[in-house]
């Protein structure tokens, strides 16, 4: 190799170093840094990369990805629909958009979404999935003050009474319909929809790993225990101070189940 | 087709993640477990034979986001761990920043040790966020 060749490769080599990356070559390193879970370096880097290229429809679906990484839903819609600006059939923007929309427990729009992706790119595994389970649900849960009223026997409230310390009992059909509530209407109306998209969106997951229909469910936050009873009909759900005895939650939680079941003439 | 490949992760941050899997794969009657971002990203996964990945981890993060959207709507405190039991198993999942644990197990699985380890690995990545979350000493303190 001649000097001049050896100097021009050095030269080469010195320029790569120096010279700032490309929007690609950013976009390209901040998917790295998201699928290792280093989400603020990624999103550092697509910063960076629109600034570079703001119509990039890469920079734009990574962007939408890691504001819902950070659960910043505005944001993540607004840069999926940007996406779709550029490619109207961007499956992984449709996909996207239909979570949101699931979030939201806006079936109407989520279904869409999900048909159109799954359109062009039938075999889309996550998409598929969400409309499989999507498709089981009779109706969307209803907005505040339009709940389907329940028309089942009457029910004696007495009989429902939750044990002590126990709060936000509800008891729901599997569509929706509110049953009982010991909250007034407008709680007990979030509460319900609430605990209807919790029972559908585990039953789902439920099914998907084989393991069958869901049965009881248990969720632990800072400040309350909620227990969750079901069948393929009604879903019960109370909540306790956090410190209760999980043996003691349960235990209850069966108690008022075998009681609601009794009340609405149903079979265990 | 897919739309869109994963890529395995590299970084030390991501071979935390597999290491806190792993010690969750190692719990008797434990049949697999994934750690999927809010966005539904699969950044670890073990699942048995005949389970797929990404609609497993679809349905987890679904279910992980209406817990936390659920739990504001509703002005509670954020959600920490979820259990869900069927006839033959039961599904845990763990609430962290970087998104959630998820494990499954299958019907004879002790269910408060895989909670307490559960904790145990929120915990770490908690650390590795933040400030490290209060975890019990042993799953009977739960």
């Amino acid at each position: 190799m001649g000097f001049p060749r050896l100097l021009s490769r050095i030269w080469d080599a010195i320029a790569s170093f120096t010279r700032p990356p490309n929007a690609a070559t950013l976009f390209r390193r901040a998917d790295l840094y998201r699928q290792e879970g280093r989400f603020e370096e990624a999103a550092e880097l697509v910063a960076q990369g629109l600034r570079l290229a703001p119509n990039n429809g890469v920079g734009h679906l990574l962007s939408a990805y890691l504001h819902l990484a950070f659960r910043q839903i505005g944001p993540a819609k607004s840069e999926f629909q940007s996406v779709l600006q550029v490619d109207p059939y961007h499956p992984r923007a449709l996909l996207g958009l239909a979570k949101i929309a699931l979030e939201e427990r806006d079936l109407a729009a989520c279904r869409p979404f999900l048909d159109k992706a799954l359109q062009y790119y039938p075999d889309f595994p996550e998409a598929r999935a969400l409309q499989e389970m999507v498709a089981g649900w009779a109706t969307t849960v209803a907005a505040p003050g339009q709940q389907p009223a329940y028309a089942g026997p009457p029910i004696h409230v007495e009989k429902l009474k939750p044990p002590a310390g126990g709060r936000e009992f509800v008891l729901t059909q599997a569509d929706g319909t509110l049953v009982f509530s010991q909250h007034g209407d407008k709680d007990a109306e979030d509460l319900a929809a609430h605990v209807t998209q919790v029972y559908r969106i585990a039953s789902a997951t439920l099914q998907r790993a084989g393991l069958g229909a869901l049965r009881r469910g248990i969720v632990q936050a800072a400040t309350e225990t909620s227990f969750f009873r079901s069948n393929d009909r009604l879903i019960l759900a109370l909540s306790f101070p956090q410190d209760v005895k999980i043996g003691f939650g349960l235990l209850e939680t069966d108690k008022l189940w075998t009681n609601s079941l009794r009340e609405l003439g149903m079979r265990a | 087709m897919s739309p869109e490949p994963t890529v395995p992760a590299r970084s030390a941050r991501a071979r935390e993640f597999r290491r806190i899997l792993a010690e969750m794969l190692k719990i008797d009657r434990v049949r697999g477990g994934l750690v999927v971002a809010a966005d539904g990203l699969v950044i670890a996964a073990s699942l048995p034979r005949g389970i797929a990945v990404e609609p497993m981890a679809a349905l987890a993060a679904s279910l992980g986001r209406e817990l936390e959207v659920g739990a504001d709507r509703l002005k509670r405190t954020p959600f920490q761990a979820a259990l869900f039991s069927a006839d033959n198993g039961t599904v845990f999942l763990g609430s962290s920043p970087v998104g959630f644990v998820v494990v499954l197990g299958d019907r004879e699985v002790n269910v408060g040790l895989v909670q307490w380890a559960l904790r145990k690995a929120l915990a770490t990545l908690e650390g590795a966020w933040g400030t490290p979350a209060h975890l019990p000493a042993s799953p009977e303190e739960m």
